[in-house]
């Protein structure tokens, strides 16, 4: 009997050592991928290396910053050796601040409506359509939402931005920031980030005898098998190194500084 | 089966230090995708370890890193310098140090560290970052010592981690000599380390004359 051929959907190769290999062979094309971490997990770092090795294959890669200014988020990243510079000036990656495009908007005020809304959603998509944006992250998609009240207007606003951007063919990566990375945590600061995205990567601490190990753990994604263990993360000057984690080593979540 | 590495040129310039010559004769027979387990004594530790490392810098040419659990890197660097060898080309990964005051600020560029013994994912990781960056072609990793890391780690998470430690490099052709005192290691431990490494060089019975 002949086998059955197995439908497989196109990858956006992360070039992330380690973590293609735990999506078996990379994030689904045009995914919204919800990266959840601790404060000091190396969310910022994976997904700045994330935009590099796409730049370095010739995608087009957009980096909205809401965290912190771009130029700010540029001197930190440069000490790591696979980043460079000429790739921001060349415009492969392009860097946004995203209070200076609330400003652009005219949304300089406490609290979103629909309208605003809409009009970030539209700013983001026309930036996104007009340079060809193939990779992009919203660093932190937390502190966008903050002047968002609602949570049927965030889920709005995720849903639509996620499927506009998908339809353009681009593969997201929404950097959430979270207090606690326990199996008993939201892997979202308001609930409904997780069930928005196709795909959820947890970044968080493991203490171990008082000493702190980053983890990575992918527990959801869409259109693909993957790994759902806990990985060890290092951050290199080559970029993010992964390994899985010790089976006997990771049972100390409980005792987690971030708490059960 | 691995690259097997051959001995390249013959020891010298070690008149005032009596090597073990039967080892580098050992580690002619093993493969670069070995792991190779060698056994000492708390007395000739240190004799062990050069007659071992010696061979693979000198003979064979071998680059690599070496993972400094029982002393300071600085400390095994200034043994070797005493004794006239040059240990500059490899990197150490000194795993004890940083617990320590001010012990990080050390006048070897060849140095690195890692918090803790206990942050085994991260002497992986550390290691494999080092040899991405290694300019030689045949590689080692000298673990100093499998005794010396379990002092600090469970011995299922050790055990654990030597079959993980020892895979990983094998598939690089990467050569692991994992150096030990057996009876300062947990039996599951020892246990493992025979399982999974495809050679021994034993040197664990010291005959006082």
């Amino acid at each position: 009997m002949m086998p059955t051929s197995v439908y497989t959907r196109d990858r956006c190769v992360t070039g992330i050592h380690g973590l293609d290999e735990i999506l078996r062979g990379g994030i689904p094309y045009g995914s919204t991928v919800l990266a959840a971490g601790t404060c000091g997990s190396g969310k910022t770092t994976l997904a700045m290396e994330f935009l590099v090795r796409g730049a370095l294959a010739g995608e087009a890669c957009a980096h909205f910053t809401a965290t912190e200014p771009s130029v700010k988020l540029l001197e930190n990243i440069r000490q790591y050796s696979f980043f460079d510079m000429n790739m921001v000036d060349s415009g492969l990656i392009n860097v946004f601040d995203v209070d200076v495009l609330y400003s652009w908007l005219g949304l300089d005020k406490a609290t979103f409506d629909l309208d605003d809304v809409h009009a970030l959603i539209k700013a983001i998509v026309d930036i996104v359509n007009t340079i060809g944006v193939t990779r992009l992250v919203i660093d932190s998609v937390t502190t966008l939402c903050y002047k968002i009240k609602s949570e049927q207007l965030i889920r709005d606003f995720l849903f639509t931005l996620g499927k506009k951007l998908a339809t353009l063919g681009c593969t997201t990566v929404l950097i959430s920031e979270i207090t606690s990375a326990t199996e008993n945590a939201h892997w979202s600061s308001f609930g409904v980030e997780e069930a928005i995205a196709d795909g959820i990567i947890v970044m968080g601490d493991v203490e171990r005898m008082g000493h702190l190990l980053r983890f990575l753990q992918v527990v959801k994604m869409r259109g693909t098998s993957h790994s759902r263990a806990k990985h060890a993360i290092e951050l290199t000057q080559l970029g993010v190194m992964l390994t899985p984690m010790l089976k006997w080593g990771a049972s100390s979540d409980r005792t987690s500084r971030w708490g059960a | 089966m691995g690259r097997e590495f051959r001995q390249n040129k013959p020891l010298g310039g070690l008149t005032m230090f009596e090597l073990d010559p039967m080892i580098a004769e050992q580690l002619t027979e093993v493969s670069l995708n070995s792991a190779v387990q060698v056994r000492c004594g708390n007395s000739n530790a240190f004799v062990v370890t050069a007659s071992t490392m010696i061979p693979l810098l000198q003979s064979f040419g071998m680059g690599g890193v070496y993972i400094s659990a029982s002393r300071g890197a600085v400390e095994i660097i200034q043994a070797f310098e005493s004794i006239g060898v040059d240990v500059s080309n490899i990197q150490f990964l000194d795993l004890v140090s940083s617990g320590i005051l001010g012990g990080t600020d050390v006048p070897y560029s060849n140095v690195q560290f890692v918090d803790s013994p206990i942050m085994l994912e991260s002497v992986l990781l550390r290691t494999l970052y080092i040899l991405r960056t290694s300019p030689f072609e045949r590689n080692f990793v000298f673990v100093d010592s499998i005794n010396a890391l379990s002092i600090y780690n469970d011995e299922r998470m050790l055990a654990e981690y030597l079959h993980s430690f020892i895979n990983t490099f094998r598939q690089r052709e990467v050569l692991s000599v994992l150096i030990n005192v057996p009876d300062q290691t947990p039996p599951l431990v020892l246990a493992n380390l025979d399982l999974y490494c495809t050679a021994l060089i034993d040197r664990g019975q010291v005959i006082i004359q």
